[in-house]
């Protein structure tokens, strides 16, 4: 599904380069978990935000889908990325002047989708995640969990292949992250949907199908379950 | 998208409710101040005597006149000119109209009385305004005993009644009969106070010294309106008919006359208003100046209210950035962003034009008061709808650019990262913009001031005579005159006055002025022109001027009625060292110089005093002046006046004005632009400081922490107020030290204009700096004093 080859990404600090991710390279196949660990600083967040393609690195070889990204313009490159790929963050980040309902919406304005369409769609989607009943609320008028759900729905409503979670339960206690994480396995297993999750949690970590652990910008180790 | 797009605009206008307010209030001032303005330019402008429908063709006879290499230009013609222009050029004008000035005359039918403006003209008249005939026809003034009424006229003397042929007077002497009604000419044309016409023939018979003035090409008292036949350009007849008069002359044999190199043109209807002022011969502009000043000072303040949307809007980024950020990552494009944004923009300025419309409404009284206009909203021309919304939609697109542009620009790897810094340069452009809003602020206020003090340094000018107490009469009789020694008994004898004068002018003008006059040792080629005067004998103790040499006029010297009083400017101009004694020659006859007076300002308070010479009057003079008995309530003296008047000359309303009403009258122009700027002024100090204020409290809420910080370690409040008021402090220092040298020169170049002026003292423009910085000061305090007091527990829990 994508590759990167020999990707760095670095910061020119007076004469000397200041690598955040350090010569990485990275194979992800359709249909895998992949969880990334590593202490804080070691370019995990980096390293998702460049297979996102909200980042860019400074150099090495990236491939997506098909596509060269590191060759593609930055309007071909949104357009991959709007087809295929749904962020969730730890911070959730709503909109908070939009309901429920309209942040899920969002995304299939931008895609271009008919009204009606957008309509079945969203309505689809808060039935399956259980929050039909909150449509019409704003996102400071629900919990942590709540919202992050709200959040996947959202990251999940145009129909990605691939899903990037930024440690998407760093922001809830242990049952609500549980929860986010059965969430995902589901995901990954019925749906087939591909993920890409970091996090800091060991346990979080092993409902993946693998685990990356970065320092240093480098690759330390590499786990298949 | 664009539901999409209203709804989450609408939303953050609901949810930032002083932001929101900050920015509609003061756009929709700015929007109320353009529309008033452009309404007055609307009407000063576009539509100024566009009711006359030969308005391209129609044209005012004038001249320039050179005295002492000073050219002077005026509407006022000989009488002659008329009659020559009709017989050489008659096939380049349609219609050539001799007319008096619109002067007052007695307009009487029966009982009724009624001092009126009005003008005598030649029967083409409502031919080349196009009067529209209410009753009969426009060649009414064919009968040389007719008299053409306005429609508010005719009913403000005959009521519902039938005015057509009914008889009336004109100063109780001459007898008329009504041939035309016409509708009242709108206030935006030049003729709108002329509320009759009566014909040139009559007013020719009217006086045998009128029959010698027909035939003087010397004469300039009186005024020629012409329509060009099409296919004669303007500027073509006018060098054509250039020397006219100077052949004229000549042809006669008046020398005297071709010395002051007169020159005949033509102007046209588009000029009179807007480009009346000539310097030297060449049009200088005139009002057009206020057209632009008003049109910039409104843009201007619109320009304000759009930099408080453009700061508000940047500084509030932090908070939008994360909105950014997360539609970029949900697949925004920069266009979509730049979309919504500007969707915000647009509803505000929808919302303001909205607000603005019903200020406009408001405000219209007062301004059509201060104005002197009657302006009223065009609710019902489309192509002021077109021009509004066209014009707000312009609004909401200057003031959302750069808002639009900044914050879709950011990327959202770093606004989501959560600590968001724009980075050290990113409130530059903010800074600079505070700096223009308090610069044009400043200029503003350094303008106003210097405006009313002029206007006021000038009121308290010494004019040389007694103004309080004092009432001035029109005469248009000869009754008074005849019976003057009686009326002046009489009202002596009532107690009612102290003294009464006959003069040819009134205290606040001079209506006669002439040169060719000689004296020992002028200088020969020195051309002179003087303010000529003739009083009656009490006309110095009546008015109180000051002899600063010689003696005033007296009945006990048999000689002074060829005695002459000179001003002080006369004596100066004559280059005497001791007038008193010199004889001054005039019309072949000898003056002897008995007394010099301080000068009386008559004319123009502003301008140089007229050198002017006092005669002893030996006709009916125009104007009576009388100084009320002190120990007499001013409403009693003046019934009893009335009564004494009304006793001699029954038909003649007593029709007086007080001296120095009359007086102030000549500030009214000067006090009305100050009024004006005063008021923009104000208003864009207040959208000034509302962005101020809103930038304050964003500061702020910014600092909070910052704040919380400083007050753990130890930081009084005084010391953190100082810390958030002293960036605010510092751009309007930077302001003031542009705004006052802009000012300057601005205001030297107004202020030399005027002969009597102030000085530009340091003064006005250090208290407008402290006023600016105190107005900043109280504006910055309340938000830097209340976060300065919250306690820091609160502020840094949040984090």
């Amino acid at each position: 599904m994508l590759s990167l080859q020999h990707i760095s990404k670095f910061y020119q600090v007076g004469g000397t380069r200041n690598f955040v991710i350090n010569d990485i390279s990275l194979e992800v196949e359709a249909g895998e978990f992949i969880s990334i660990m590593g202490p804080s600083g070691s370019g995990k967040s980096t390293l998702l935000n460049i297979i996102g393609m909200l980042d860019e690195p400074s150099s090495g070889y990236h491939y997506f889908a098909g596509e060269t990204v590191h060759q593609l313009k930055d309007k071909q490159r949104s357009a991959l990325y709007k087809k295929y790929i749904g962020f969730v963050f730890q911070a959730y980040h709503l909109i908070d002047e939009l309901t429920v309902y309209e942040n899920i919406e969002t995304p299939l304005i931008y895609q271009d989708f008919k009204s009606t369409e957008r309509k079945a769609m969203v309505a689809d989607m808060l039935d399956r995640f259980q929050i039909v009943g909150k449509k019409d609320l704003f996102p400071a008028q629900l919990s942590g969990g709540q919202q992050q759900l709200v959040g996947i729905a959202r990251a999940l409503i145009a129909g990605p292949k691939l899903l990037l979670a930024d440690e998407p339960t760093g922001n809830l206690n242990s049952k609500q992250g549980e929860e986010i994480m059965q969430l995902f396995k589901k995901l990954n297993k019925e749906d087939g949907v591909t993920i890409i999750q970091v996090t800091h949690s060991e346990k979080n970590a092993e409902y993946g199908s693998r685990i990356i652990n970065l320092l240093d910008g480098r690759i330390e180790s590499s786990k298949q379950l | 998208m664009i539901k999409n797009y209203l709804k989450i605009a609408w939303r953050n206008l609901v949810k930032n409710k002083a932001h929101t307010f900050i920015n509609v209030v003061g756009l929709s001032l700015g929007m109320a101040v353009v529309m008033l303005i452009s309404l007055w330019i609307y009407d000063e402008e576009l539509s100024y005597d566009k009711y006359f429908h030969n308005y391209e063709r129609i044209v005012q006879v004038m001249q320039h006149q050179t005295i002492n290499h000073n050219t002077i230009t005026q509407v006022d013609i000989p009488i002659p000119l008329g009659a020559k222009l009709r017989q050489d050029y008659s096939q380049n004008f349609k219609y050539l109209v001799l007319s008096t000035y619109t002067d007052q005359h007695v307009i009487s039918h029966g009982d009724k009385k009624l001092n009126q403006l009005g003008n005598f003209m030649q029967a083409q008249a409502p031919d080349l305004l196009t009067l529209k005939m209410i009753k009969g026809s426009r060649s009414g003034l064919t009968d040389p005993s007719s008299i053409m009424l306005s429609a508010s006229l005719a009913k403000a003397i005959f009521g519902n009644a039938d005015p057509m042929n009914q008889l009336m007077k004109i100063d109780n002497t001459l007898n008329v009969k009504v041939t035309g009604v016409y509708e009242d000419m709108p206030q935006n044309t030049s003729f709108s106070d002329m509320a009759y016409i009566a014909p040139w023939d009559l007013f020719m018979s009217s006086d045998p010294y009128l029959k010698r003035a027909a035939t003087r090409w010397g004469n300039n008292s009186w005024q020629l309106f012409a329509q060009l036949n099409p296919g004669f350009d303007v500027n073509k007849v006018s060098a054509d008919i250039k020397y006219i008069k100077q052949r004229a002359l000549l042809a006669q044999g008046d020398k005297v006359g071709n010395e002051f190199k007169p020159v005949i043109f033509l102007n046209p209807m588009s000029k009179w208003h807007l480009y009346s002022a000539y310097s030297n011969g060449v049009n200088v502009g005139g009002k057009i100046e206020f057209v632009w000043m008003f049109g910039i000072i409104g843009l201007f303040v619109l320009i304000l209210a759009c930099i408080n949307f453009m700061n508000l809007s940047t500084a509030r980024s932090e908070k939008r950035a994360k909105e950014v950020g997360v539609r970029k990552t949900l697949g925004s494009d920069r266009k979509q962003l730049i979309g919504q944004f500007y969707t915000e923009s647009l509803l505000m300025s929808s919302l303001a034009f909205v607000i603005s419309l019903m200020l406009v409404q408001l405000a219209l009284p007062w301004f059509n008061q201060v104005a002197e206009k009657q302006l009223v909203i065009l609710w019902s021309t489309p192509v002021f709808w077109i021009i509004a919304i066209v014009f707000s939609l312009l609004t909401g697109i200057m003031a959302g650019s750069y808002p639009a542009l900044y914050l879709s620009s950011f990327k959202p790897v770093k606004v989501l990262k959560g600590a968001f810094n724009a980075g050290p340069y990113a409130t530059l452009p903010r800074k600079v913009l505070v700096v223009l809003q308090f610069t044009v602020s400043i200029t503003l206020i350094i303008g106003t001031v210097i405006i009313f003090r002029q206007v006021e340094f000038t009121k308290n000018r010494p004019v040389g005579y007694g103004r309080e107490g004092l009432i001035q009469a029109q005469l248009r009789t000869e009754v008074i005159h005849k019976h003057f020694d009686a009326i002046k008994y009489d009202l002596l004898k009532s107690g009612a006055i102290t003294n009464i004068a006959e003069s040819n002018s009134p205290l606040t003008g001079v209506w006669q002025r002439e040169s060719g006059l000689s004296w020992r040792n002028k200088p020969p080629g020195l051309q002179d022109d003087f303010g000529i005067i003739p009083v009656s004998f009490d006309f110095g103790k009546t008015v109180n001027w000051k002899i600063i040499d010689g003696r005033d006029f007296s009945k006990e010297f048999l000689t002074d009625s060829s005695g002459i009083i000179l001003n002080e400017s006369a004596a100066r101009f004559m280059n005497f060292t001791h007038p008193v004694g010199e004889t001054v020659k005039k019309d072949g006859r000898d003056y002897k110089i008995i007394g010099v007076v301080k000068d009386l300002v008559m004319s123009s308070p502003y301008e140089r005093v007229t050198p002017t010479i006092f005669f002893i009057i030996d006709y009916p003079g125009n104007i009576v002046s009388i100084r009320i008995n002190p120990n007499m309530s001013t409403h009693d003296a003046i019934a009893k006046i009335n009564a004494i008047f009304q006793q001699y000359d029954p038909d003649s309303p007593f029709d007086y004005k007080f001296t120095d009403s009359e007086y102030a009258q000549k500030f009214d122009d000067d006090e009305r632009t100050g009024k004006l700027a005063g008021f923009f002024t104000v208003l864009a100090i207040f959208i000034s400081c509302l962005g101020l204020f809103g930038m304050a409290s964003f500061m702020a809420e910014q600092r909070t922490k910052e704040i919380g910080i400083r007050k753990v370690l130890g930081a009084s409040v005084f010391s953190l107020w100082q810390l958030m008021s002293k960036e605010f402090i510092v751009l309007v220092s930077i302001s003031i030290l542009i705004a006052i040298p802009t000012a300057y020169y601005f205001m030297h170049g107004w202020i030399r204009h005027y002969y009597y002026r102030a000085t530009l003292s340091w003064w006005i423009f250090a208290i407008t700096a402290i006023g600016g910085l105190l107005i900043t000061l109280i504006t910055v305090s309340y938000q830097g004093i209340k976060s300065a007091l919250t306690n820091p527990v609160k502020s840094l829990r949040s984090e």
